[in-house]
């Protein structure tokens, strides 16, 4: 039962960072590289007022969720608007994106390696202390149950507004055929500055929540989790928010199977060998709606 | 000169099998394929080199040979499992590849010597055959770019369902560079093993990835001469300027991401296309006819735009 809490709790984690991917990828189609780094480095931001100044936890993740959004969206500004304005077609598109996410990562990390000197950070001095639960012979902290609510929740939360909200609409319209959806008079600028926004939020949000889980995070982590959320939104499918929930608790669970039967070094491959699996045997994932592809 | 060439013997080596690594990568994507599985190769190539010699006692040509043609094998099987896939999937297909490559290195126990790799394996490889070799590939690869074929190849990247009307095997020719993909990413993690004798996992990951796809973009994808000026750039850069070995990954970031806005075609693009641009307007005056200035030829335009409204 603990593992299953254990597995439930990486879940979450997982979530709330896929999400943002998921959300960006599946709507404006942007698959953005810089996820990860603006995961840490929103922890990071967060690691270094909290260093000057003794911060309650709200105040911790609300700094990181802040850090993450401008982040995101600088990225969208500064560098993908530019190439989809100059790109030719949407496959030069996908991949000059793809690109200048890996250009845009390589720059806050390298700042953060070399602040760090590559050492892992944590909230040393925030004022939050973690309390440890036990029921029925279970053991939780109580960052772990925050990890938790907020995991869930903002899934659920994102899942039900895209599909009810006004702006869910659009933004759906956007994914489904972005010119159509444009002439319906759908604000593609504003909306794609605003879901990167959301993305950022929740990214600067796992981050933050993760440093508190593990007590610290190197500036590498990001890294693993970008293939790790790659792995979780093909398996859930493209363009669906419940299919990225479903994804990222499989992949939490599948890691923890691993892990509790003494093959911890193997854990990695499971996303890596995930994302093999379900591209070749059902590339719409298990809630993505099918592409039409000719050649 | 020889002064110079002794105390950069290194940099030297490294760049020609920088350039073999990157061309793994540069093949696919000349007939449109984004495909990493080069940088597993690499690791493959490495791998199986290593252990023929240490564990083999073979010879540097066997080793090195084994070792490209067991990756270009295995890609070439790889290219036949994943050929469903297209764009970003496949980029992403490979990258989890390359990835596996590594954990399987890491797990392999005794046999690949687990997360510490092989050590000693010191092949005897001098840099007059590292040239041979980057002669040999980059005079294939030439002829791979003119002519017919290179036209058949264009084709099948800019429009394959044009290609397979046309009569071109889209998927001969796809096939065909993951096999080639594989040799030359095998052949680079074969030389790079033997000339540095050691080759850890931590070698095979992400950051060769983005390491070999930076060359790409910043060289030019459309010929081996991006790959070539991209490998020098990157090689010799920190060694020019020690600002930018300070701040290497930070530097190389802001130069992908400007590649990638203001220079699709890269570095080699760039001239190319300034190339042609200078001919044509020198053609054109030599012919005697005169050239209306660019600016009064768009209010022309504008004008007969208006009109036709």
């Amino acid at each position: 039962m603990q593992d299953v809490l254990n597995a439930a709790t990486l879940g979450s984690i997982y979530l709330l960072f896929a999400l943002g991917m998921a959300l960006a990828w599946g709507t404006i189609g942007i698959l953005n590289f810089a996820h990860g780094v603006t995961f840490m480095f929103s922890a990071f931001v967060a690691h270094l007022v909290a260093q000057s100044v003794a911060l309650p936890m709200p105040a911790v993740l609300a700094i990181a969720i802040l850090t993450g959004a401008v982040l995101s969206t600088l990225t969208q500004i500064l560098a993908f608007q530019p190439v989809l304005a100059r790109a030719r077609n949407q496959h030069a598109a996908e991949m000059r994106i793809l690109i200048a996410g890996i250009g845009v990562a390589s720059i806050p990390l390298a700042i953060a390696q070399r602040m760090t000197r590559s050492a892992p950070f944590g909230f040393g001095n925030s004022t939050y202390e973690a309390q440890v639960f036990e029921f029925l012979g279970l053991r939780l902290t109580s960052t772990a149950l925050i990890v938790l609510i907020a995991g869930i929740g903002i899934g659920v939360g994102i899942t039900w507004w895209l599909k009810v909200s006004k702006q869910g609409l659009a933004l759906r319209a956007i994914g489904v055929d972005a010119e159509t959806a444009a002439g319906m008079g759908v604000n593609r600028f504003g909306l794609a500055i605003g879901t990167m926004a959301i993305a950022g939020g929740l990214a600067g949000l796992a981050g933050a929540l993760l440093t508190y889980q593990l007590t610290a995070i190197a500036p590498e982590t990001g890294d693993q989790l970008l293939i790790k959320a790659f792995a979780i939104i093909v398996l859930g499918g493209l363009g669906s928010m419940a299919g990225a929930i479903i994804g990222s608790f499989v992949l939490a669970a599948a890691e923890t199977v691993m892990l509790v039967n003494n093959l911890g070094t193997w854990a990695d491959a499971v996303s890596f060998g995930l994302i093999f699996l379900v591209l070749l045997l059902r590339p719409q994932g298990i809630l993505g709606r099918k592409a039409v592809r000719r050649t | 000169m020889s002064g110079w060439y002794f105390s950069n013997i290194v940099l030297i080596q490294a760049t020609m099998t920088t350039l073999l690594l990157a061309l793994s990568i540069q093949v696919p994507m000349r007939v449109g394929v984004f495909s990493f599985a080069g940088v597993g190769a690499f690791g493959i190539g490495g791998y199986a080199a290593a252990i023929s010699m240490t564990r083999g006692g073979l010879g540097t040509v066997p080793a090195v040979a084994i070792g490209t043609i067991l990756s270009g094998v295995v890609v070439f099987v790889l290219g036949l499992l994943i050929a469903r896939l297209t764009g970003l999937y496949l980029a992403m297909a490979t990258v989890a590849f390359t990835l596996i490559i590594a954990v399987l290195a890491v797990n392999g126990g005794d046999f690949t010597g687990g997360a510490s790799g092989i050590f000693g394996a010191l092949g005897d490889i001098t840099t007059l055959s590292l040239v041979i070799i980057s002669i040999v590939v980059v005079a294939g690869l030439t002829l791979t770019e003119r002519g017919g074929l290179g036209r058949q190849l264009d084709a099948v990247r800019e429009d394959p369902e044009l290609a397979n009307s046309l009569g071109i095997s889209v998927t001969f020719h796809r096939r065909m560079s993951f096999l080639i993909s594989g040799v030359l990413g095998g052949l680079a993690g074969a030389l790079t093993t033997l000339l540095r004798s050691t080759i850890t996992p931590a070698e095979v990951n992400f950051h060769l990835v983005v390491l070999a796809l930076t060359i790409i973009v910043v060289g030019g994808s459309g010929s081996w001469i991006g790959a070539l000026v991209g490998s020098i750039v990157f090689v010799w850069l920190p060694t020019w300027l020690t600002f930018v070995a300070e701040w290497e990954e930070l530097v190389y970031g802001v130069i992908v991401t400007l590649a990638a806005i203001f220079l699709p075609k890269g570095l080699f693009g760039l001239a190319r296309d300034q190339f042609h641009r200078y001919r044509s307007r020198r053609i054109k005056r030599e012919a005697g006819l005169t050239d209306t200035a660019p600016k009064e030829r768009e209010r022309i335009a504008l004008r007969t735009a208006e009109e036709a409204k």
